[in-house]
Order: structure tokens, then C-alpha cells, then sequence
């Protein structure tokens, strides 16, 4: 049966509340800062960030990122073990680079691990140590160190995602010029820690790809080899960006260092339409065995769908009232993922979409245009904006018609979600009331956890 | 010494208290060190630049710093609003903050709900051109957006360098919007331990929000100064016929701001509260309590009758203690019977760990070790009666191996392997995953009131009945875990040695 196409409708509230400007006040913060992507490197196996900062500032990132935001555990050796130079008044005063030479040393003597990166915070930033030419002394000798500028005045924990990424990149795996492998991708995709998801979206990610007879460099969490795949980076055929803009600056810096073709897909696949849609069009590109990757397609969807059958039950009956608006708060990649498989696979129509990442302003009207095109006949205007107070205004204004709203947001939009006697699903930083170990949304797997999720949270209002 | 509140910031601990953090030995010997701060003799006896030596080592992992003391605490009185001056990654401490704060809220039986905290998100060219422009522009968004009774503003390390004005823009705020704009100086750098945060809070309180002119005095009114925890000293003083003033974190402005009228402020931890204890005794008279803390039998005794002397109340004290003492004693036999040889390990601040290791000696539970998180040889009153380590020694014995360490989780390890505890009792994140990974259960102990007075025996004993329980998860964990430490450090039994082998070197040079 044909689909007869509808007239494309803006569905949501038009921005009530102009783009927030990124200099302005952020109440109740939804990202850490540059120094934040220390979890970048906690999440990578058997890698151990060194942290060059004032006292306090690894235990509130770590703290922030991977215990109260979903209890994700700290990484290798766990919360707290990170080194850090606890710098005090002497080296604001005399310089911290003999410190920082005193800890690299003791560290390398002490922990156990691959690889290891120094991370820098406000003060030596400020204060002009020369960290780069410290840790070259140590790369001299053959440690496997590596450095990163992350003072966090230099931007939020997404930015120090990719100058973590860079450095490990290009201080560690180094220059190649040998052959490529064919069916060897590098995988960039959500942003460890900050999405308490990544783990189990990875795994997700990974069994997919390799589905369809890829391997896979998935570089961060439980099915990631750690530093060999770092190594193995510039021998991967092609790089699969699955984000709007993160990583993109990754795979356009690799593209030039290794002359590594990139496949950017900006929706992470949430369920059965969009994965398929997805590993058909990965396989194109990487231009594996056709036959096997259908195979695989129509064996996931077999399953997928048999399950989506047996709910079809229950969302076609349930008579005490679902919700049929939602509001998505997040990160770009997030609220994108989300709304598609919101509306695209449920059906549910978009209130309201805040995205919160501080978006860098070249990759806004790519963002914008992905919101507008949420399907064929669906689409949305996003508000960027990252203070709490902007954000929550926003989603007040919206019409969430005469049903409860369903609010993919964070513990922020908690006491909202009470004041709107709506559903919450807390699906991004911070998510203090949620436990993750393993699950994730991602893919056809992922999309069935989802849709428990919504719904069981649905539901509990006559409990 | 005198608390100078004419000083827009307090001084730091070590420099008014000599506090240290990082040190190893017998209790016996760091009593017998601090005693030259109340002017006993000690070695080397004399002098104001006298001081306890230090172990101080060259590795060393993330600690925590005053700022997240003073926003954790700041932010969580229940009418106020925060300012962070400071780059974004500071006001991460709020997703920590909030957990505290809802459930702070839950435990004095009111709705969660979040905290409401403002950062002036200072970039790149701020620290180039000055951010106070932003934090003027911050503070009345504060004030406009929530109407609050107090804006609370907490500079970091980043406004300490570039030297804004903070003072400045904060009395202007303050005339102009007709509130108490509460400044705390807490740059991370400026003090080696975090409880300098507390001091940092309090002393802006004193100087903005305490009424400086108070009313008449409130004879059944006392101060207890207190963290998070449930609310056990309302019906505690109301024995004695007193209304517990709970302050600061989860009170309201007006709370605060009334302790000057109240007849005696006391405290549950004299690291958290005697800055302030001391401070309205010295500015308003309001009497602080001197005696050891409301932990075991022998403390909470002594705590209610200095209580009781000074509000007139020792015969309603009296027969308090004596009612509680029958009611108390035959469950404290009870869980003494079940915890009979039973190992415990306390890791927190220093002052509260002198309570909880009284508590665990009552119980009848072995304490050969315990670390705590900085150590001040004296408190703001300069009074021996407070003297808590000493008197932890005198009523319950010595502890063979105490330590101080500012949260090393790779200390932690040879620590617990040197006194092989069955279970630990635990403040401040960071350790419990380590005991975790050895098979070793941990009390994360987020309710501070868990411990106090003589019911505080009974719920710690039962908390640990619980605990030893659970063992069977963190030994079945530990069979299948790694450290990410080098094998010659996990064979090591010396958990200071780096310290002294530095120490050792400079003393060669």
C-alpha cells in the first residue's frame, strides 16, 4: 500500500525564544568543560588522563560526567584515579612545568596502562606553562604520552572531545603512508560519558557494522581493543561520522593527514526504518558483498518487527491514555536520533526541540535543516540555547496539545516535567536518575529498549 | 586569634590552623604533635611557626578544592541563588550539588526539587578583557529571573588569576538590588585542603546575611551547625525544651540570618562548623558549645550537658541522658554480640572521623586504621574541650595507624591492605570503588546524622549489620577485577613511601 504523501506541515511552536547567545549566563549547566573530556580518555581501555589543573577540577568533571550522570563508572581503575598536579598557589606564582614533569614521571613509574594524556585546566593555561615541550621530553624517551589544551575557558567537554580525539591522533598513532584495509572503518560517533548511552550504543553500533562484514575501530568502551585500534586508525578504509557535527572535524582532519575518505550520516539510527536505512547505505559506501549485508538486514528486521508486533498490541489498546507530543532536550545528535525514531517509527509529533551542545555556528543550518526534514511530512524549528532558564521557557511555550508530554530531557526538566504532569525520560547529561550499565538506544536492539523505557514510564501514572 | 569579618575573605586553614594533609602514625603521636595549638607542649614546642611536618608526596591524584565546598553548600540554602564566577566546567559540581540537595530536602521531609545555580560561563576573551562586567550581568539575571532572599557568588581559579574585581561588583549589586550578594573567595589554588571552602561560605554569611544588629536574645534558640543530613536534633533539643536552629546547608535566609539572636550554636563536626561556632561567639556572644561531639555515650553525655550549662537546662539534660542511656544500652549489647570481632575501617574528615571511630569503639568493632582527609591541630576556638582527636584517644583508645591523606585512591590501596577491615565507613567520592574492587563492602555514609547521638549508635551498628551483608557482591567483584597500578606499588607496604623518599632526597641535596 502506497503512502499518499502529506503536505509538509511545520507541526511545532515556532522558537518562541531567539538562539541564546553563547556568552550570556548558563543556569544549571547541561556540559562540563574542555577538561571534561578527561572521560574521553578514561573511556578509551587502559588509557589514563594526567590532569594539570587546580585541585578540585578532575574530581568535579569526573564526578559530574560519570557518577551522577547515569552512575557510568569511572574507567579503567574507576572514579578518582585520574593523576592530577593539584596545583596551589606556588605554581600560580612559580609555574607549574616542574610539577607537571614530577608527576609524569611518578605516573609512568606507578599506573598501569597504555597510554596516557596530559590534560591541562585554567590555570596552566593562564599562567602560559609550556606543556606541550614537557611531555615531548617524555615522547623522546618512547612514553606513551601524548598532550591536550583543554583550560576550560576554551569551551565545553564536545570541544575537548575533539582535541583529545586530535591528539591521540596525531602524537600517538602518527603519520602512515601505507596501504589501506578493505572493510576497516573508524567509528566516530556519540560522545562518551556526556551521552550516558555510549557503551551500549557502541556495542550496538559495532555488531551492526559488522553485520554487514565490516570490522570495526569503534576506539571507545567495552568492544573497543584500546590503543591498537588508536594505531590501526590511518589503516581503516573509510571513517563513518554518525553525528551532525561531532566529529566531523575528525574525519576532515583525517581526510587530510591520511587521505581517508569520510561517509557523514547525521541521524544516529534509532529502529527498524532508520537502521536499515543506515547499513544500506554504509555498505554502499564501503561497498561490501551485497548479498550478505541484505541478509543480515532482513534477519535483524525479521526479529526487530516480530517484536514491534507483539507491542503493536499494546499501543493500539491501551485505553488509560499515551502520550502523543513530545519535547526533545539535548545534545544535537541525541534530540536528532531521538525525534526521527519519535516520529518516524511511534508516530508522535515534536513540541518542542532545544538543542544544547552550543552548537558551533557553522553546523547550525545543517542541524536546522535536519529538524525541518524530520520526515516527510513532519518537521520542527530547534532552539539552540544552553541555559536552563532559556530552555525551560522554551518548552513551557510549546503546545503540548491536550495529552501529557512525553520530555526526553535531563534531571533539569525533572520538576518541569511535574509542573507539566508529563512523562520524562532522562536521556542526556545529567541523568541522576538513571542507572546504565549496558543499555543503550541505539539501532534495531536499542529501539525496543526505548520503547520499554517510554512506555513503562507511560504507564506508571495509575501505578 | 581573632576572626578578622572585616576581611572580605577568610584566611585559608593552614594558615590559621596549620592544617595538614597529608601525615602517617599512631593517634596517640598527631594528638601529642597538635598539642602545642592549645598551648600544651608538643616537640619543638612554641611559637606561631610551629607546624607538623608533612609527607608529601610527588604523585598525587585529583583531590577536590574549596569552590565545590562553598557551591555545594551555598547553593543549597533552600531561598538563595548561586553565582559561579567562573568558566563553565566549575558549575559541573551542580549535577553533584542537586543529588545533594533533593536529597536534603527529602530527609527534612520537604519536595525535591533542584538547585538553582548560575554560572557566568567566562570564555576565552573574558580572560583577556575581565569577566566583571558578566558577573554584574549574572547576578541580576539571578536576582530578576527568581526573586531570591540571598545571591551567594563564588569566584574559581581562573577570576583569581586574571584579578577581577570581585568585591567591587558585588556591593554595587547589593546596593542596587537591595539584597544580601554574599561573596565567597574559594579559588581552588589558594588552599590546599577543601575544607577552607567551609570558612569561605561562613565568613561571607557573617559579613552579608547574619543581622548585624540582632534582636533580642532567643533564649531557646540554638545554632546547630549541620551538612545534609536528616534532621536529628529538633527532637533532641526539644528534651531540653530548645528549638534547633539547622544551618546553613538546606536552611532558608532567614534561618541564617537569625543566628545571631540564638542563645549557643553547637555542631555535629568542628572541621565543618567551628568557624562559624567561633565567629558568633566572638561578634554576637552567642555562646559555642565546648565540649567533645554528640558521638558515642561518653561524647553525647558531655556535649548535652555543656548544652544544658548553657542554656540553664542541666536537669531536663540529666534526665534526658539518663532516660536514653536505659532505652539505648540493651540494643547496643544486642549489636555488640553481633558484631563481635568485626574489623572497621573510617575514612572521612578529620573531626567527624573522631566521632564515628568513638561510635565503632562503643559497638565493640576493632579500628586498627583510618584515614582522614586533612587534620587541623586546632579549631577557631582555640579551646581544649573541643580538643575531639584527644579526646577519641582518651575514651576509646589509641588508633594504631592514622592517616591523613587528601583522597589518594593509590594510598587507599596499601592503607587497607595494612589494616584489613571488613567493612569501611566512607565520606567524599572517590575511595569506595577501590574497597569495592578489594571485596571490601563500604558504608557511603551521605546521611551526615547517621552516626550522632545514642540512636546514632543503633542505626550505624544496623547500617553495618546491613553492610557486612553485601560483602558477597564486592567479593565476588573482586575476583574479577584489575588495578591500574604497577605490581611493585600493589606489593608495597609503605603507603607514604613516595613521600619519604623525597624527602629523603632533598634532604641529600
Amino acid at each position: 500500500m502506497a503512502i499518499t504523501p502529506l503536505k509538509t506541515r511545520n507541526s511545532g511552536a515556532a522558537p518562541l525564544v531567539p538562539d541564546i547567545a553563547e556568552e550570556g549566563p548558563i543556569e544549571q549547566v547541561r556540559y562540563a568543560c574542555a577538561l571534561g573530556a578527561m572521560q574521553t580518555v578514561a573511556s578509551i581501555p587502559r588509557a589514563i588522563a594526567i590532569t594539570h589543573c587546580g585541585p578540585g577540577c578532575a574530581d568535579k568533571q569526573c564526578g559530574a560526567l560519570a557518577f551522577n550522570n547515569a552512575y557510568q563508572g569511572g574507567g579503567w581503575g574507576g572514579l578518582g584515579v585520574a593523576p592530577s598536579t593539584n596545583a596551589t598557589q606556588r605554581e600560580v606564582i612559580f609555574g607549574g612545568e616542574d610539577r607537571l614533569r614530577e608527576l609524569i614521571t611518578h605516573t609512568l613509574d606507578l599506573m598501569e596502562a597504555d597510554l596516557f594524556v596530559v590534560l591541562t585546566g585554567c590555570i596552566p593555561d593562564l599562567i602560559g606553562d609550556d606543556v606541550p615541550a614537557v611531555v615531548r621530553e617524555f615522547q623522546a624517551r618512547g612514553a606513551p604520552v601524548v598532550h591536550a589544551g583543554t583550560g576550560g575557558f576554551r569551551g565545553n567537554n564536545y570541544f575537548g572531545h575533539e582535541v583529545v580525539t586530535r591528539a591521540i591522533i596525531d602524537q600517538f598513532a602518527g603519520p602512515y603512508d601505507g596501504p589501506r584495509e578493505a572493510g576497516l572503518v573508524n567509528l566516530w560517533s556519540p560522545i562518551p560519558y556526556q551521552d550516558p548511552f555510549w557503551r551500549g550504543d557502541l556495542v550496538e553500533l559495532k555488531r551492526l557494522l559488522e553485520g554487514i562484514g565490516l570490522r570495526v575501530n569503534v576506539l571507545f568502551g567495552p568492544g573497543s581493543a584500546g590503543v591498537a585500534e588508536w594505531r590501526a586508525i590511518p589503516r581503516a578504509q573509510f571513517n563513518l561520522v554518525l553525528s551532525p557535527w561531532l566529529g566531523l572535524a575528525t574525519a576532515q582532519h583525517l581526510e587530510r593527514q591520511y587521505g581517508q575518505p569520510f561517509l557523514h550520516i547525521a541521524v544516529p539510527p534509532i529502529g527498524g526504518r532508520q537502521t536499515s536505512e543506515f547499513l544500506r547505505q554504509v555498505a554502499g559506501f564501503a561497498g561490501v558483498p551485497e548479498a550478505p549485508a541484505a541478509a543480515f538486514i532482513a534477519a535483524e528486521e525479521r526479529d526487530y518487527y516480530g517484536y514491534i508486533e507483539a507491542f503493536s498490541e499494546f499501543y493500539s489498546q491501551y485505553r488509560w491514555g499515551l502520550p502523543a507530543r513530545f519535547a526533545a532536550v539535548g545534545d544535537a545528535a541525541t534530540t536528532l536520533a531521538l525525534s526521527t525514531f519519535a516520529v518516524r517509527q511511534l508516530g508522535l509529533m515534536p513540541a518542542c526541540v532545544v538543542v544544547t551542545d552550543n552548537t558551533p555556528a557553522e553546523h547550525r543550518d545543517a542541524v536546522r535543516a535536519a529538524f525541518r526534514s524530520l520526515d516527510h511530512d513532519v518537521s520542527i524549528e530547534p532552539v539552540f540555547a544552553e541555559d536552563s532558564y532559556a530552555v525551560h521557557a522554551a518548552i513551557r511555550a510549546a503546545d503540548f496539545g491536550r495529552k501529557p508530554p512525553l520530555i526526553f530531557g535531563t534531571t533539569w526538566e525533572r520538576d518541569l516535567a511535574k509542573e507539566l504532569r508529563g512523562f520524562i525520560l532522562e536521556v542526556g547529561f545529567p541523568a541522576s536518575y538513571e542507572v546504565v550499565l549496558s543499555r543503550g538506544y541505539a539501532g534495531y536492539r536499542g529501539a525496543l529498549t526505548l520503547i520499554e523505557r517510554i512506555y513503562t514510564t507511560a504507564i506508571s501514572r495509575s501505578a | 586569634m581573632a576572626i578578622n569579618l572585616r576581611s572580605p575573605s577568610a584566611e585559608i586553614r593552614e594558615q590559621r590552623l596549620g592544617t595538614i594533609t597529608a601525615w602517617d602514625g599512631p593517634a596517640s603521636r598527631l594528638a601529642t604533635e597538635s598539642a602545642f595549638s592549645r598551648g600544651g607542649c608538643g616537640p619543638g614546642c612554641g611559637g606561631k611557626g610551629q607546624r607538623i611536618c608533612e609527607l608529601e608526596s610527588p604523585f598525587t591524584q585529583g583531590s577536590t578544592c574549596s569552590e565545590q565546598i562553598a557551591e555545594s553548600q551555598a547553593s543549597n540554602v533552600r531561598d538563595a541563588v548561586l553565582v559561579q564566577h567562573s568558566p563553565i566546567g566549575c558549575a559541573a559540581g551542580h549535577i553533584n550539588s542537586n543529588a545533594f540537595f533533593r536529597n536534603g530536602l527529602l530527609r527534612r521531609g520537604l519536595a525535591p526539587r533542584n538547585v538553582t545555580g548560575l554560572s557566568t560561563n567566562l570564555l576565552e576573551r573574558d580572560m583577556v578583557y575581565g569577566g566583571a562586567e558578566k558577573l554584574r550581568a549574572t547576578i541580576r539575571a539571578a536576582a530578576q529571573r527568581h526573586q531570591p532572599k540571598a545571591v551567594f557568588v563564588a569566584t574559581s581559579c581562573a577570576t583569581g588569576i586574571i584579578g577581577d574585581d570581585v568585591e567591587s561588583v558585588v556591593r554595587d549589586c547589593e546596593e542596587e538590588l537591595g539584597l544580601p550578594v554574599v561573596a565567597m573567595y574559594c579559588e581552588g589554588f589558594k588552599s590546599k585542603h577543601w575544607s577552607s571552602g567551609f570558612d569561605a561560605l561562613q565568613h561571607g554569611v557573617l559579613r552579608h546575611v547574619v543581622k548585624p544588629e540582632p534582636g533580642p536574645r532567643r533564649d531557646n534558640l540554638v545554632n546547630i551547625i549541620v551538612l545534609w543530613g536528616s534532621d536529628v536534633f529538633t527532637p533532641m533539643l526539644a528534651e531540653l525544651g530548645l528549638e534547633a536552629n539547622n544551618i546553613l546547608t538546606v536552611a532558608s535566609v532567614e534561618e541564617i540570618a537569625r543566628a545571631s539572636e540564638a542563645v549557643a550554636s553547637a555542631t555535629f563536626c568542628y572541621s565543618v562548623g567551628g568557624y562559624l561556632g567561633a565567629a558568633l561567639e566572638q561578634q554576637y556572644g552567642v555562646q559555642e558549645i565546648k565540649a567533645p561531639q554528640p558521638y558515642g555515650f561518653d561524647g553525647t553525655d558531655a556535649w548535652l550537658r555543656a548544652l544544658g550549662a548553657a542554656t540553664g537546662r542541666e536537669e531536663l539534660a540529666e534526665a534526658y541522658i539518663a532516660r536514653e542511656h536505659a532505652r539505648v544500652r540493651p540494643q547496643i549489647e544486642r549489636l555488640r554480640e553481633r558484631l563481635k570481632g568485626v574489623r572497621g575501617y573510617v575514612a572521612m574528615g578529620a573531626a567527624y572521623a573522631h566521632g564515628v571511630i568513638g561510635v565503632l569503639r562503643e559497638l565493640g568493632i576493632e579500628v586498627p586504621g583510618s584515614l582522614v582527609f586533612h587534620h587541623d591541630p586546632v579549631y577557631d576556638s582555640h579551646d581544649a574541650r573541643q580538643d575531639s582527636l584527644g579526646h577519641m584517644i582518651d575514651t576509646y583508645g589509641d588508633v594504631e595507624h592514622f592517616s591523613i591523606s587528601n583522597r589518594q585512591p593509590y594510598q587507599f590501596y596499601n592503607l587497607l591492605k595494612r589494616s584489613d577491615p571488613d567493612f569501611i565507613i566512607i565520606r567524599h567520592g572517590g575511595l569506595a570503588g577501590l574497597a569495592s574492587r578489594l571485596g571490601v563492602p563500604a558504608i557511603a555514609l551521605g546521611d551526615a546524622s547517621t552516626a550522632i547521638g545514642y540512636q546514632g549508635m543503633i542505626d550505624l551498628g544496623d547500617e553495618i549489620v546491613d553492610a557486612l551483608a553485601q560483602r558477597k557482591f564486592h567479593q565476588d567483584l573482586a575476583g574479577h577485577t584489575s588495578l591500574p597500578y604497577k605490581q611493585w606499588w600493589l606489593e608495597q607496604t609503605d603507603p607514604y613511601l613516595l613521600a619519604r623518599q623525597a624527602a629523603a632526597t632533598q634532604a641529600a641535596e
